[in-house]
């Protein structure tokens, strides 16, 4: 079984600074795991300390069944592939593929039917004489992963492979790793920054913040039930908008004020999340870009808004708007807090104008809300 | 932080250094000692035993322990003072150093045609010793040499100079050498200076309608300035120290002692006069001066890069 | 690149031809030299005295009177084995700065790169007392491991300047590729060094083989006379014709001029990387 298990693995610098906090976390054998989050996260503190790269403070990482704290990276059977890949200037595409494999003395055969199979899987054949500087980035990327997949390791560690790639490349060599790990099955830590690449590729995503992992799931699970208000604001598309909002009951029915609009809340919330005896009911509600719906002005549970900003994508119209003029809607722990913005996802045909008032409804299906101190889910069994 | 870059452990702060950065150390320690035996042996360990031999009045044969009254005979001593003297009016020369090679280094800068050749040209008198360029020196400035008759030539054949005989113009030829020796070094240091310059700042500057100077005033100047000190303390600490060869072929330190430097007073002192002790002496004096220059100034350029 | 001029293009034109002038002028002042040495030995004593005439008489009677092939054998024997030495410990030591930290490694690091203050005249004395004692002063050894320690000390900033240009990155791959520390020297760093190494020699072979005092001292025996010592000698002893003092100083600059020629571009590169951002 060739998995990767952290157990409470800490990592602190000389400095006093803690990149990661007892991080425990398993990647099970053939697993392409993700780990995603912004910068400074400990995310890739976290992949290097797998690697070897970096010392452990505390705690222990385990490939395949060993604790490997104290053994030597080439020693582990990993593979990395590098952010800016990393290969070797003097070497032809052939050589530096081959290169981990001649140091241990593999038979040469053995190293060019490798090779060349795996240059066969990442459409480099034509390739294998050139030396890095000839090749484009895209194709150098390709080199890094070569050089990775020919060691055929227990587990391969990617640190933002594609970060250094274009837009349209990057696309493209999104689901060329994806259908490369799979056909290989070996269990792959994956880091990015890009939400995006986690939410495609990822079997299941470890979201990290400053050093403490968030919630590890399945794609789906992060974007449906996040577990906080910062990994529901980090992933999605635009982010999710986190409003502050207190919640008042009326006669039997909940409601939650937010600017000077208001909505209500369904009582099945009641049972799904812990709702009751709040400090003076105040909360975080998320609502999803698509669950802001454009409704007719009048139509019941409506409210008005201004748009502010309209970006029209061609698949639909991204409108930026304003309720109440009171700026403090926006968590201030939001994703959107610097811009101060809710974001509603329109239709295509939609009428969208700036500085015209439309008019919402909220989807009353997919509410989130979140402590308003600890910004955790309030869900039960969250 | 990288695996390249862990700064030392604490040695009470949480578990041993991993396998990979023991290993790390100890492959960095072991390398770091073949330099630091040849350069500990033959150049620090020396700089002490000459900081001893200087309280000494050694003259190869015997030595005896003269202790602080060796400095204060050395300083009462006007033959040093000369030396010094020497060294600081040489000193003058230093301007011209690095003025003309900047002019040149500017000129080649504008890439006016064939200049690769100009500057493959201005450099070669590097390669050359300094012993070659000290008797091309001495032959032009010599009585029946070179540069008289060059002036007679031109029409001045009442003017017949002989530098290196008259104790105070013996100093201006040296200087002039020295200036020339300089060139090739200081234009190739300017010139990579202005290639490191970014011509956009040139082209904005021009779009804003700055002229020549202007631009060389308040855009160039200002990001040679790292260069100008670099090439300021080269060619200083050169003064300090390479003039030796020169003066060794033109004039041996003559006539009587109006082209003796320091760095030849030392040569003079202890291997012509069998006066190791102060020759030491001289040394280090030498040697206070230049790294006083070199720290100061390395100072100033070091508070810009890592 | 070059300046862009909006002004009149006759003023521009005006201007780089008086540009071109000084540059020829200032040209004409570096080749001087060259050119004295070059007339002048190509006269005989007599020649040169009446001030006229041609010959190759000096030049066909150099080896007569100067000892020129031993001493060029000379000087390119103690270049090669300092130079070598100078590389081997340079690039060792550099390695290790820029990319292998150690307890004390800065401190070491500065302790090296500030003898390079450290003027010749200054360990002259003891550094002759005690080479002559170790007895090494009786052949090329004595003045190899002088010149290799007063190289060392540049030629190690520059390769730790140079190595520290080697991402972090590369030297990472190479380990969990399964290289120790010793073999991402050999196997990676050196073979991307070769630009350094070739300005590390160029300015080290200048340096050494045009070196005069270091010559005198540790190489007093005929036998082992570099040709830049031998030169002087000659100069010392005032009975010498201008003529062959001329020829030999073409000969001794020859070997000089042409590495650098051979080497220029890697010059201005090696210039410049203890400054360039």
């Amino acid at each position: 079984m060739a998995d990767i298990v952290f157990d409470r693995v800490v990592k602190t610098y000389p400095g006093g600074n803690t990149a990661v906090q007892e991080l425990s976390l398993q990647v099970a054998d053939g697993e392409l795991m993700v780990l995603v989050g912004p910068s400074g996260c400990g995310k890739t503190t976290a992949l290097r300390m797998i690697a070897g790269l970096e010392e452990i403070s505390d705690g222990t990482i385990s490939i395949g069944g060993r604790v490997v704290n104290n053994v030597l990276p080439k020693d582990r059977d990993i593979a990395m592939v590098f952010q800016n890949y990393a290969l070797y200037p003097q070497m032809t595409v052939a050589q530096n593929m081959g290169f981990a494999l001649k140091i241990r003395n593999v038979p040469k055969d053995e190293i060019r039917r490798r090779v060349e199979e795996a240059a066969k899987i990442l459409r480099l054949t034509e390739y294998l004489d050139r030396r890095p500087k000839a090749l484009s980035g895209g194709q150098r990327q390709r080199v890094a992963m070569g050089r990775a997949i020919v060691r055929e390791p227990q587990a391969f560690l990617m640190d933002e492979p594609l970060s250094n790639l274009d837009a349209q490349l990057r696309v493209e060599m999104r689901s060329e790793i994806s259908r490369i790990q799979r056909l290989l099955g070996v269990a792959t830590i994956y880091v990015t920054h890009d939400q995006t690449e986690a939410m495609t590729m990822g079997d299941r995503v470890a979201v990290m913040r400053a050093g403490v992992l968030q919630q590890v799931a399945t794609p789906q699970e992060l974007y449906d039930a996040p577990a906080n208000a910062f990994v529901a604001g980090f992933i999605g598309s635009p982010p999710m908008n986190i409003l502050n909002a207190t919640l008042q009951e009326e006669g039997g029915v909940l409601r939650a004020y937010f600017g000077d609009q208001s909505v209500v809340v369904p009582d099945s919330y009641r049972a799904s999340h812990r709702l009751n005896n709040l400090a003076d009911r105040s909360v975080l509600l998320g609502v999803r870009p698509e669950d802001l719906v454009v409704a007719t002005e009048g139509t019941a549970g409506s409210f008005g808004a201004t748009v502010t900003l309209r970006e029209a994508l061609g698949s639909e119209i991204l409108a930026h708007i304003s309720f109440g003029g009171d700026d403090a809607i926006v968590a201030e722990t939001g994703p959107s807090a610097h811009s101060k913005r809710v974001v509603a996802r329109c239709g295509a045909k939609a009428s969208i104008t700036v500085h015209e008032r439309v008019h919402f409804t909220l989807n009353p299906d997919n509410l989130h809300f979140f402590d308003a101190t600890s910004g955790a889910s309030l869900r039960t069994g969250a | 932080m990288s695996l390249t870059s862990l700064a030392p452990r604490l040695s009470n702060s949480g578990p041993r250094p991993s396998l990979l950065t023991r290993r790390r150390r100890r492959v960095g320690m072991v390398l770091v000692v073949p330099a630091l035996v040849l350069v500990g042996l033959l150049i620090l360990y020396p700089i002490c035993q000459a900081v001893y031999y200087s309280f000494t009045n050694w003259d190869g044969l015997t030595t005896n322990w003269v202790g602080p009254s060796a400095w204060s005979q050395a300083f009462h001593n006007p033959t040093m003072w000369q030396a010094l003297r020497n060294n600081a009016e040489l000193l003058l020369s230093v301007p011209f150093a690095l003025a003309i090679p900047l002019a040149a280094a500017v000129m080649l800068h504008q890439r006016v045609a064939g200049w690769r050749l100009f500057r493959s040209i201005y450099f070669l008198p590097t390669a050359i010793s300094w012993v070659v360029i000290g008797l091309v020196a001495e032959h032009f400035f010599a009585y029946n040499g070179t540069m008289n008759s060059l002036l007679s030539d031109i029409g001045f054949s009442n003017i017949h100079t002989n530098m290196l005989g008259q104790e105070n113009q013996a100093l201006i030829a040296l200087g002039i050498t020295f200036i020339f020796s300089m060139i090739g070094t200081n234009t190739m240091l300017f010139l990579t200076g202005l290639a490191t310059l970014d011509p956009s700042l040139e082209e904005a500057a021009r779009i804003d309608g700055a002229g020549g100077w202007r631009i060389f005033r308040h855009i160039t100047l200002p990001h040679l300035s790292r260069f100008l000190q670099l090439a300021f303390v080269m060619t200083v600490i050169s003064a300090f120290s390479a003039l030796f060869s020169l003066i060794f072929v033109m004039t041996n330190g003559g006539p009587g002692y109006a082209t003796t430097t320091m760095e030849f007073l030392v040569y003079q002192t202890g291997f012509n006069q069998s006066q190791f002790g102060t020759a030491a002496l001289y040394g280090i004096i030498l040697f206070v001066i230049t790294a006083v220059v070199g720290i100061v100034q390395l100072r100033l350029i070091g508070d810009r890069d890592s | 690149m070059s300046t862009l001029t909006v002004s009149a293009p006759k003023t521009k034109r005006l201007g780089r031809a008086a540009i071109f002038a000084a540059m020829v002028a200032l040209a004409i002042v570096m080749l001087y030299p060259f050119a004295i040495m070059v007339i002048i030995s190509f006269k005989t004593n007599a020649q040169y005295l009446i001030g006229h005439g041609v010959s190759t008489q000096t030049w066909q009677e150099i080896n007569a009177n100067i000892p020129v092939w031993q001493e060029l054998w000379n000087s390119t024997v103690v270049c090669t084995l300092s130079i070598f030495i100078i590389l081997v410990v340079g690039i060792m030591a550099g390695f290790s700065f820029a990319k292998l930290q150690f307890r004390g490694g800065n401190v070491v690091f500065l302790a090296i790169v500030s003898a390079m203050m450290v003027p010749l005249q200054a360990i002259l004395i003891p550094e002759f007392v005690n080479i002559a004692k170790t007895g090494l002063t009786n052949n090329y050894l004595g003045a190899v491991v002088v010149y290799a320690a007063l190289g060392t000390p540049f030629s190690i900033f520059l390769f730790t300047t140079y190595f520290r240009r080697i991402p972090d990155e590369l030297v990472e791959a190479g380990i969990v590729d399964g290289l120790g520390y010793f073999g991402v020297l050999w196997r990676l760093a050196l073979p991307m060094a070769l630009p350094a190494i070739a300005t590390v020699t160029v300015l080290q072979f200048i340096q050494i083989w045009d070196d005069l005092l270091v010559g005198l001292l540790f190489l007093q025996n005929n036998n082992e006379r570099t040709i830049t010592v031998g030169l002087a000698a000659l100069a010392a002893g005032h009975t010498t014709s201008i003529p062959l003092l001329m020829a030999g100083s073409l000969v001794s600059a020859a070997p000089a001029m042409l590495v650098y020629l051979v080497f220029q571009r890697f010059l201005v590169r090696g210039l410049t990387m203890g400054i360039d951002r």
